[in-house]
């Protein structure tokens, strides 16, 4: 008991009254195992945070009706089978002819918020539609009708029932729908949006005087493109004469770039790592070998190799735990201020890792320190002691 | 003397100098491999990013207004085309070697035997091109629409087996009217009719499932249009948008001239665009916002990334060569206190730890820097299967790290050295 | 018998006979000092004596077991259990107290013992200073807890190395009195040593010559206390 005591009070002795050395050796793991842990981490959290990223591509899964449109049952339905944080957005159009000056123009109407979940690459030259009466048209639109942000026009819809049942008969009474709008915003895509004009759903009601049914629905999830999947699977089977389909084009591409890039990450932690270990272990080793003297000194005073292998590794050992405490915490530091600056989330803390992060910078420590403390107890004491 | 004493020092030394050079070595490996990687980073993911597709659709300028607004059907509207024989210009433009992949597009409306009205888009499938620059490439829906697979029979080759009336057709399509590989499509065009041989069903998993594609003059003798294109689909490499290419991309003539000498010269994806307009007649190109956008994000992102990583493993390189260099210096006290002893000045002491740790850095640093490339081109194979190349920035960015890190490192060691009472060091602790 | 007894010790550093078939005993309870100029094989028979080192032939009886065969790790447990050793540059441990380094002794041979260790420093007048790092005494004062940490374990045999070698005429005198009163405790003393001043002092004197033994002097009026020659 007494000799444990003993044990110990060497040891702290060892690690506080030598500060400056042990500065550098509690540096040089912390540094270590900082790297270790932050790049771990990252590691981890990469195809999450890139995950979230890619979705700027847009929707990855569409569903398909059995009918011939999506209820809004159907898409809150939906909606329940995707887990709440991998659902980036859930957005269902509905598609009308209307007329603009007389000409036919394709109209699509959808809760705005959701498009933008879904479709964050739309670059929209002023606002986005919130209110009744707001309404944002395609670049190709406007220039064909001249119309910029701010300017008023109409939309008219003529009602088929109607105008079916009534082709024979006198004009005026054919009495189109209509909505007055202003325009917004412009939109640019690249794509055939260019050529749609989007508004509310509530406006949309108003101007064909029908409820809301959807004719598209897109999703945006995060996640590869197995777990898609057998998101889509449970879609399918949960909603009622509802099929989900993957967008090929958007979940492929999106495994082959973010598997290239954790391969990457996970190269870079490779690299990045041994080498840092390797530096930790000789600085690890340059500190203990200074003190051949003094394991000289105690082999002198009869202490064998074993007790001698025993309290520099006690040392080790504590310095390779508190070391690898500070750089396990520093590293989350480090990997929560890249998430910061790089997208802007906040990263996970995975609890596992400190001890793991410890576990690491102890065993490499001790092994840095094992190498020099058996040569140094290889050496005659005689001779050390003499000085060299 | 200074010199012989240096000298002295390596062979005595020679372990204790060889792992400071060793640790020297690792932290300047590190940080040339990572620089590199971080350098070359951005070429290497936009490449993978290809796998998107096209990120620039050109279409004729007054298409581009009218377009896809009629594909209801109204035929008269359809007088816009490009031309066929300007493609090749393409890759003429400022930015040419940007451009990795190109491909036309044709439709025109065909009557089935059944009577249904059905579109065939003609396009290149694997179109290979001599340019008239001598260089060679290969371009077409087979590369651009790397995420279509083939469930049945293989790509169509226009230049080789397939040239001629040979169709590759969408799952849907398939499906639905019941064809396989090697089955024949009777098809009515404006101008002629066409037996198609069905030479491959592809999974596209989007709208183009529900489609037949030809080659482009099948497609134009079907509609009577030869010489003539519908739309071009580019992929280019692209650096991601920044203030000046917003600017640039709604009006080029707002730019003073330097800016639209940066701009121009700058592959961002507005100006490749506008290189691409000069080139082709009356053509309209634009950014596929979907393509570019994310693309230009993920590059970005991926970019910060690394710099984050490079630091950090640079911080983590700088200190570890610091606390050796320290450690290892102070082990010397014994010896300096003795030259203090007989005489030495500090600044002969610190001209000699420095002489020494400065060589050692060299040496350290140059077989370092090596070794670095090395790391870098495995994690290019490995992840890119490509070479990472390593830009000359590298050699004098790696240089000043290590000779800043050395003297630093250095610093506190000395300190201690000049702080040193020579009898207190020579007469035991 | 003898507590000590080197029987025709050799020890043989390449072409170099440090020590030269060299038959030394040594009583229990004596006091016995070891001279001879640089080179003259002192530190040699020091290492050997102290189980630090091994002869390349001969025997050396301590306590009657011949150590001159045994591996390093039981002259390990040989120098723990039965030899006390002083050193000239004290060899103390920096980070560690006078009393922890005294304790440290104790540590390797049984177990640490605070209040004997204070008693230990008593013993050598260092009671004041016990919790003093050896940096901030002087050299006799570490030489003295160098003492007290020799004879903690109750060694059969107290070897010193030049034990006054760094020391000044003061501390030389206190350490010498050391000597005295753990020879008067009946301690087994061998010192090792080129000043005459401090060899005078022992019972009995050999004088080395190129590793051999070249003649041995008898203190005939031992008193154990110092005598200075002074400077006229």
């Amino acid at each position: 008991m007494k000799k444990r005591k003993m044990y110990f009070r060497m040891i702290t002795a060892s690690l506080l009254r030598r500060r400056s050395r042990m500065v550098i050796a509690l540096l040089a793991i912390s540094i270590g195992a900082m790297i270790l842990s932050g790049l771990v981490t990252i590691y981890y959290d990469v195809p999450r945070q890139m995950g979230a990223q890619f979705r700027s591509y847009g929707a990855n899964m569409i569903l398909v009706s059995e009918g011939d449109t999506i209820t809004q049952e159907q898409v809150d339905a939906t909606r329940e089978q995707v887990p709440g944080d991998k659902l980036v957005g859930i957005a269902a159009y509905r598609y009308e002819t209307v007329r603009i000056n007389d000409r036919p123009v394709m109209a699509a109407a959808a809760d705005m918020e959701q498009v933008r979940n879904t479709s964050p690459f739309w670059l929209v030259e002023g606002e986005w539609p919130s209110r009744e009466g707001e309404i944002m048209i395609g670049k190709n639109l406007a220039q064909t009708y001249n119309l910029k942000v701010g300017k008023r026009t109409t939309c008219t819809y003529a009602p088929e029932s109607e105008t079916e049942a009534e082709e024979g008969e006198t004009e005026e009474i054919v009495l189109d729908n209509w909505v007055d709008f202003t325009v917004t915003g412009i939109l640019d895509t690249g794509g055939k949006e260019e050529d749609y004009a989007y508004m509310l759903l509530s406006d949309m009601e108003k101007l064909t005087g029908l409820p809301t049914e959807y004719d598209v629905c897109e999703l945006s999830i995060s996640s590869n493109s197995v777990g898609l999947q057998t998101i889509a699977d449970q879609i399918s089977d949960n909603v009622d004469g509802i099929s989900a389909r993957l967008v090929k084009r958007v979940t492929e591409s999106e495994d082959t770039v973010l598997s290239k890039l954790q391969s990457l990450v996970l190269l870079v932690t490779i690299v990045v790592l041994a080498l840092t270990m390797i530096c930790v272990a000789t600085t690890m080793t340059a500190v203990v070998a200074e003190r051949r003297k003094e394991i000289g000194l105690r082999k002198a005073l009869g202490a064998s190799n074993g007790s001698i292998i025993a309290e520099f590794m006690g040392e080790g050992v504590a310095l390779g735990a508190f070391g690898g405490l500070v750089g396990a915490l520093l590293g989350f530091l480090f990997a929560q201020a890249v998430s910061r600056n790089v997208f802007n989330s906040s990263i996970t803390l995975m609890p596992w890792l400190i001890p793991v992060t410890i576990i690491a910078s102890v065993l490499v420590t001790g092994i840095a320190c094992l190498i020099p403390i058996r040569s140094a107890t290889q050496v005659d004491p005689a001779l050390v002691l003499k000085g060299e | 003397m200074f010199v012989r004493m240096i000298a002295k020092a390596f062979l005595r030394q020679w372990k204790k100098m060889l792992m400071i050079a060793f640790t020297i070595a690792l932290g300047a490996s590190l940080a040339t491999a990572m620089l590199s990687v971080m350098m070359d980073v951005e070429d290497k993911m936009n490449q993978e990013l290809k796998a998107y597709g096209a990120n620039i659709t050109v279409v004729p300028k007054s298409a581009s207004v009218i377009s896809d607004l009629y594909d209801v059907g109204d035929e008269n509207v359809s007088g816009t085309y490009l031309k066929e024989d300007e493609l090749g210009k393409i890759k003429t433009i400022f930015w040419a070697f940007n451009i990795v992949d190109f491909t036309p597009f044709i439709s025109t409306e065909v009557t089935l035997d059944n009577g249904d009205k059905g579109q065939v888009t003609g396009t290149w499938f694997n179109h290979h091109m001599d340019l008239p620059t001598g260089e060679e490439l290969d371009a077409g829906i087979a590369s651009l629409r790397s995420w279509w697979t083939i469930t049945e029979g293989e790509w169509l080759d226009e230049q080789g087996s397939h040239s001629g009336d040979y169709a590759m057709v969408g799952t849907l399509y398939a499906q639905r009217e019941n064809l396989s590989v090697g089955d024949k499509i009777h098809v009515t065009g404006s101008a002629a009719d066409k037996e198609l041989e069905v030479v491959g069903i592809f999974d596209a998993g989007g709208d183009e499932d529900d489609l037949i594609y030809v080659p482009v003059d099948t497609a134009q003798e079907l509609g009577g249009l030869e010489g003539k294109i519908d739309s071009i689909e580019v992929s280019a490499l692209t650096t991601p948008d920044n203030e000046l290419a917003v600017k640039a991309a709604r009006d080029p003539s707002s730019l003073s001239v330097s800016q639209y000498e940066t701009w121009y010269c700058t592959a961002y994806v507005s100006s490749i665009c506008y290189q691409i307009e000069e080139v082709i007649t009356d053509s309209v190109a634009s950014a596929v916002r979907q393509v570019a956008d994310s693309e230009g994000q993920i590059l970005n992102k991926t970019k910060l990334l690394m710099i984050l990583i490079t630091i950090l493993s640079m911080v983590g390189a700088a200190l570890g060569i610091c606390n050796l260099v320290t450690a290892s210096v102070m082990e010397r006290s014994q010896e300096i206190g003795l030259m203090k002893a007989i005489g030495a000045h500090n600044p002969a002491i610190t001209a000699l730890v420095l002489a020494e740790v400065m060589c050692t850095a060299v040496i350290g640093g140059i077989a370092g820097f090596y070794a670095g490339i090395g790391f870098a081109q495995i994690i290019g194979h490995s992840v890119f299967d490509s070479a990472i190349s390593i830009r000359p920035m590298v050699v004098p960015v790696v240089g000043v790290l290590v000779a800043i890190v050395t003297l630093i490192g250095s610093i506190p060691a000395i300190r201690m050295l000049l702080n040193l009472r020579p009898t207190e060091v020579l007469h035991g602790r | 018998m003898s507590l000590l007894e080197l029987k025709n010790v050799s020890k043989i550093y390449g072409s170099l006979h440090a020590l030269d078939h060299v038959s030394l005993k040594v009583e229990k309870g004596e006091w016995l000092a070891i001279m001879g100029p640089s080179g003259s094989g002192k530190s040699t028979m020091m290492n050997i004596i102290g189980a630090l080192d091994k002869a390349t032939e001969g025997e050396i009886l301590l306590d009657g077991v011949d150590i001159a065969k045994k591996n390093a790790r039981a002259l390990t447990d040989i120098r723990r259990d039965k030899i006390g050793l002083i050193f000239q540059q004290f060899h103390l441990v920096s980070y560690l107290t006078a009393v922890e380094n005294v304790m440290l002794a104790q540590y390797y041979h049984s177990v640490p013992d605070e209040k004997e260790a204070l008693e230990a420093l008593d013993r050598v007048g260092l009671a004041d200073r016990a919790h003093h790092y050896p940096s901030q005494l002087s050299g006799g004062e570490q030489q003295r807890v160098c003492v007290a940490r020799a004879l903690i374990n109750y060694p059969e045999i107290i070897l010193a190395d030049e034990p006054t070698g760094n020391l000044d005429e003061a501390n030389e005198e206190i350490v010498v009195e050391l000597f005295r009163k753990l020879h008067m405790d009946g301690t087994t003393l061998v010192v090792v040593t080129h000043n005459p001043e401090v060899a005078e002092v022992a019972q009995r004197t050999i004088v080395l010559r190129n590793g051999r033994v070249d003649h041995e002097m008898i203190n005939e009026n031992f008193t154990g206390k110092i005598k200075h020659i002074t400077l006229q």
